[in-house]
């Protein structure tokens, strides 16, 4: 064959099949191409079919196969079996766009064993840029391929577990919660089948002091209700807003005694407790109230005003209830079941009691340590 | 305690409420109040009967009754017939739908004595002439329908 027919004709691959043949070496990016431990295919697209026209050494001993075996077929015998269909598809796009493509392809060898391929494809044209062929180039990559497949797996095994264990720690904590409903609302409903009790019972009772007895029993009742009414109330059941239940508190006591004359009046800072606590404040709260509507005024028509202050002063809640009645000179409360009552949930709550005289009328402040039993 | 305003006709109460104790407490309350309590069941199927049978005012609608929570149902058939009104009674407020299912409000259990007093003025008023002129209970709740016809008046 004529040298320079075969370089007009664009053949230079068998020019360099020839060079290596005949001459023992020539072309040096020729030589670098043949030697690499790269394997590297040409294919011949104005043939039919694309065949392979240059197979190297390297892409030899990657497949298994002979030169003789591989010259002249399309690459297409590589594939087998698990070969992803999409990814064939996407090659013969590239090849139909003359477009640059790089994937990895399960690949085949001659001995039927499969190898993962990081498969290079370029396409080759002239100067006048014609398409002359397709150069492309081969990696065994099963080993990273392997690693990911592990990692992937791994990752879902992982991924499965977490969402196995989620979705164990959302029934259990519907469970508790529907738990904690149901306890709710049975608290709720026995204390007003308590309160309930009381008030019929009381009905059927002639005697005016057992009355009053059962009445102050009943509005002790009625303040845990309160407190419980407030406590769910909220989503968040581990503290307890003290200003609304006061405002909550008094206006229902107060509105109680039905006396027009009495008006009550709240300075109220925002202040929340644990939940633990809320208990013993709501009683102490009650019985001085109740003892103040009872006892502070004279009951003769002039205006009645009861103030309540809640605010925080020198690391204390302080609860202030004012009224401007007659005034009870050294008053502390006395011996009362109601004033011994408000004595040891003080103590329970290590709070001070103090009572004072707001000329006209008398004051009691409770002191409550912010720190004891914290949140 | 208030007593039922002599100018303003009383109501005739419906009570649907699974509780012996409690039915009989608001019972006693009611008609303390001056009104009269026409009726009493304790499931929803008892309650239906009730509706259909008597002519009523007003219906406190426990949540929870014998057959399950089957209140709201009934608090939407009552209202659904147009002539008296529902509240609800019920120690768990959350179940209430949106819309309340046509009932004027809720009322908090537990409640206090004077509590339920002030919603049974609140509701007569309602009832007979709204919107109330008292202020709303506390620890009562009125439905968003009436959030706006009603509540302007305290």
């Amino acid at each position: 064959m004529d040298w320079k027919a075969i370089t007009d004709g664009g053949d230079d691959w068998h020019m360099t099949d020839r060079l290596h043949a005949e001459h023992g070496k020539g072309d040096p990016f020729a030589a670098a191409i043949r030697a690499t431990r790269m394997a590297m295919l040409i294919t011949d697209p104005r043939q039919n079919d694309n065949p392979i026209v240059f197979a190297n050494n390297a892409f030899l001993k990657l497949s298994g196969y002979a030169r003789d075996e591989v010259m002249g077929r399309n690459c297409r015998f590589l594939q087998g079996p698990a070969t992803d269909p999409q990814t064939v598809d996407r090659i013969r796009q590239a090849l139909i766009n003359r477009l640059d493509i790089n994937v990895d392809i399960l690949n085949y060898r001659r001995d039927g064993s499969s190898f993962w391929n990081a498969l290079y494809i370029s396409p080759v044209s002239n100067e006048a840029g014609e398409l002359q062929f397709f150069f492309a180039s081969q990696l065994d990559v099963t080993d990273r391929k392997e690693t990911e497949h592990r990692i992937a797996a791994d990752k879902e095994r992982f991924e499965k577990a977490v969402r196995e264990r989620t979705s164990e720690l959302e029934a259990s904590l519907d469970a508790q919660r529907t738990l904690l409903h149901e306890v709710d609302h049975r608290v709720k409903n026995n204390l007003q089948m308590i309160s309930s009790l009381i008030v019929m019972q009381s009905r059927s009772i002639p005697d005016e002091n057992i009355k009053r007895s059962l009445h102050a029993m009943l509005e002790r009742i009625e303040a845990l209700s309160t407190v419980h009414r407030r406590l769910y109330q909220s989503d968040d059941v581990s503290s307890f807003d003290i200003s609304d239940f006061i405002r909550d508190l008094v206006t229902d006591l107060a509105a109680a005694t039905g006396r027009p004359s009495l008006k009550t009046s709240f300075d109220l800072d925002p202040i929340v407790v644990p939940a633990d606590k809320a208990t013993p404040v709501a009683l102490i709260v009650n019985e001085l109230v109740t003892n103040a509507l009872k006892h502070a005024f004279k009951a003769d028509g002039s205006e009645e005003l009861l103030t309540l202050r809640l605010f925080r002063r020198d690391d204390r809640i302080r609860i202030e209830i004012t009224d401007n009645g007659n005034g009870m000179p050294a008053a502390n409360g006395g011996s009362s079941f109601g004033m011994r009552l408000v004595r040891s949930l003080a103590r329970q709550l290590q709070a001070d009691v103090m009572w004072s005289d707001a000329a006209p009328g008398t004051r009691v402040t409770v002191g409550i340590p912010e720190t004891i039993g914290g949140a | 305690m208030s007593s039922v305003d002599s100018r303003i006709e009383p109501m005739r109460v419906l009570i649907i409420e699974d509780e012996a104790l409690l039915a009989m407490e608001l019972e006693g309350l009611v008609e303390e109040a001056g009104h009269t309590v026409v009726g009493w069941a304790t499931s929803s199927s008892e309650a239906h009967t009730l509706v259909d049978s008597v002519e009523a005012d007003l219906a406190f609608v426990d949540i929870h009754l014998s057959d399950g929570p089957t209140g709201i149902d009934v608090a939407r058939y009552i209202t659904g017939q147009k002539c008296s009104m529902a509240v609800f009674m019920t120690a768990n407020p959350k179940r209430i739908p949106e819309n309340f299912a046509g009932a004027v409000g809720v009322i908090a259990k537990p409640y206090t004595i004077h509590g339920l007093m002030a919603a049974l003025q609140y509701l007569h008023e309602g009832v007979r002439h709204p919107p109330p002129a008292s202020a709303l209970p506390i620890g009562f709740t009125l439905a968003p329908p009436y959030r706006t016809s009603w509540a302007g008046s305290s």
